[in-house]
């Protein structure tokens, strides 16, 4: 007898492998993962991601299967497998696509594909009961205010060029440490409070960071702390980040702000948005830390409303990787 | 003064100017921006819009009469416009497809002339736009530039393009359209179509955009 849903769900975009088992009435039950990470100095380079992703994969699935005391075999359990489709690095997408594939192949189990970014839009909302928010979803692959409306996530205001989680990492890894950077630039930051003026680029509703990070560098290379630069930096691109945010409220009137993605995990900039939701009578709720960066999570969350809602693949050979997929492309009948 | 709209960046009160019913735009400091760098926007964008105003209406565009300008107190008086947001108009229940044409159209063609006299609005949604009848005048130059890049012009197109498909989506394309037609009718054909064509172009630029 079959009571609720379960999905298994499968994340590799960047440099986190992770699959998670997410159930319609306890949402998630387990969200194993391991991370790849670069050498000092360097970011992701996709092919040694996949290779990390490969050799971990089985024991991942493994866990997030069998954590919880199912009876039988966890899989048999599992409604569904969801993967994330995409949008991500080629290499580490195929990996996730080949574990999903190959697990639906085996089990006779469909096959959902899941949007990335709508899987942390989606997980954060049930992580943090958020209906229909204003959400500012900021990683390492999205710097993006959103809406939900007519059917699909709509980008009110993004990044014309770098992303958040990019131009810390790039500052970061200027000064010799591995990406993700993010927690490393957030400690040095507090150890200054001297302001190094850097360019402040918005343009409409959208933000621009490639000035920021070349102001930065040069500020390094003239001598200026690596804390004060941090701090500068912090200081500007928050404030950027906040005010397309606000403008974003402003004309939305929006009553809740979910602030999700890996730099969700900042404290300064959660502490500028809550102090700026607050002059517009909005809450701010951001995705727990645990669930901040990519996991498995949200692939299996979003997946399961979407097989909820009918989608799923018709055969394994549609399971295909789009390394290039925009979240306002994809159709949320879940939320219809 | 009553308090007309809080927006991101200013407070906007109704009140009274030597008789005029006036605006009074004032750039409040925003407590999540450090002080230092808060002030220095604050004026510089003061300045700055009270300037583009100016040179909005030497281009033919209606924008509201200038009466105070304090860039210490980042604050500008200026004439009160009557009618309603373009925003407001376009969620009309009832709104005939006549209306949005014309509509669309006389927009198109004040955002023309602005970028025809090298002002970049930098902030075209729906709610600054004021439309009283037929008249349509343009608000809130705050994040406007002077430029004459065509890159700078169809980002100017891309937010309304993004605005649109955002909060009205039904009406979307039939706007743009003919926003497009008032654009064209001031600029001409050859440089709207290049105008769209670079915008095709930012919009794949995009994060993840489908080339297509």
């Amino acid at each position: 007898m079959r009571t609720q849903l379960k999905v298994l769900g499968i994340e590799s975009t960047a440099h986190t492998f992770s699959a998670s088992l997410v159930s319609e009435k306890e949402g998630v039950l387990t969200n194993a993962k391991d991370v790849y990470v670069p050498p000092e100095g360097s970011g992701i380079h996709p092919a040694e991601a996949a290779e990390h992703h490969l050799e971990v994969a089985v024991r991942v699935v493994r866990e997030a299967l069998t954590r919880q005391t199912l009876r039988g075999s966890a899989i048999d359990e599992v409604d569904a497998i969801a993967y994330a489709m995409g949008p991500g690095l080629g290499p580490c997408l195929r990996v996730g696509a080949v574990t999903a594939r190959t697990l639906a192949l085996a089990t006779g189990k469909p096959l959902v594909p899941v949007n990335h970014a709508v899987g942390h839009i989606e997980l954060g909302c049930l992580l943090t009961g958020a209906k229909t928010p204003l959400v500012l979803l900021i990683s390492g692959g999205h710097t993006m205010v959103v809406a939900h409306s007519t059917g699909v996530w709509r980008v009110l205001g993004e990044t014309l060029d770098l992303t958040l989680g990019q131009l810390l990492d790039q500052i970061g890894r200027f000064a010799g440490f591995a990406s993700p950077c993010g927690r490393r630039i957030e400690e040095a930051a507090a150890k200054s409070s001297r302001y190094l003026k850097l360019p402040y680029t918005v343009k409409g509703n959208d933000v621009s960071f490639s000035g920021v990070l070349t102001a930065a560098k040069k500020l390094m290379d003239g001598g200026a702390s690596f804390e004060d630069v941090c701090f500068s930096l912090q200081e500007t691109a928050f404030a950027i980040t906040t005010e397309v945010t606000e403008r974003a409220l402003a004309f939305t009137g929006a009553r809740e702000l979910l602030v999700v993605g890996g730099v969700a995990a900042n404290r300064r900039l959660s502490e500028m948005l809550t102090t700026m939701a607050d002059r517009h009578g909005a809450s701010v709720k951001v995705v727990p830390l645990q669930f901040s960066g990519d996991c498995g999570a949200q692939i299996a969350w979003t997946g399961l409303l979407a097989f909820k809602a009918g989608e799923s693949l018709r055969s394994v050979s549609e399971s295909v990787v789009r390394q290039s997929w925009r979240l306002d492309t994809v159709p949320t009948p879940w939320r219809d | 003064m009553k308090l007309l709209y809080r927006g991101a960046e200013a407070d906007v009160f109704k009140g009274d100017w030597c008789g005029h019913p006036s605006v009074y735009k004032v750039r409040n400091p925003l407590p999540y921006r450090l002080p230092e760098l808060d002030r220095l926007i604050r004026s510089q964008r003061t300045v700055h819009e009270a300037q583009i105003i100016h040179l909005c209406k030497v281009a033919g565009v209606s924008a509201p009469h200038l009466f105070h300008l304090s860039p210490s107190e980042a604050l500008i008086v200026m004439e009160y416009l009557e009618g309603r947001r373009l925003k407001v108009e376009l969620l009309e229940t009832g709104l005939t497809k006549g209306r949005v044409e014309a509509l669309g159209e006389r927009f198109g063609a004040s955002v023309a002339k602005l970028h025809e006299a090298g002002i970049m609005h930098g902030d075209l949604t729906t709610s600054n736009v004021i439309v009283d009848g037929d008249s349509l005048s343009l608000i809130d130059f705050g994040l406007a530039i002077r430029s004459h890049r065509l890159e700078d012009q169809a980002v100017d197109l891309r937010l309304i393009k993004e605005t649109l498909t955002g909060a009205h989506n039904s009406v979307s394309k039939r706007f743009m359209q003919s926003l497009l037609a008032g654009y064209s009718s001031v600029l001409g054909q050859s440089r709207t179509e290049a105008a769209t064509k670079k915008l095709a172009e930012i919009e794949r630029r995009g994060r993840y955009a489908r080339v297509e």
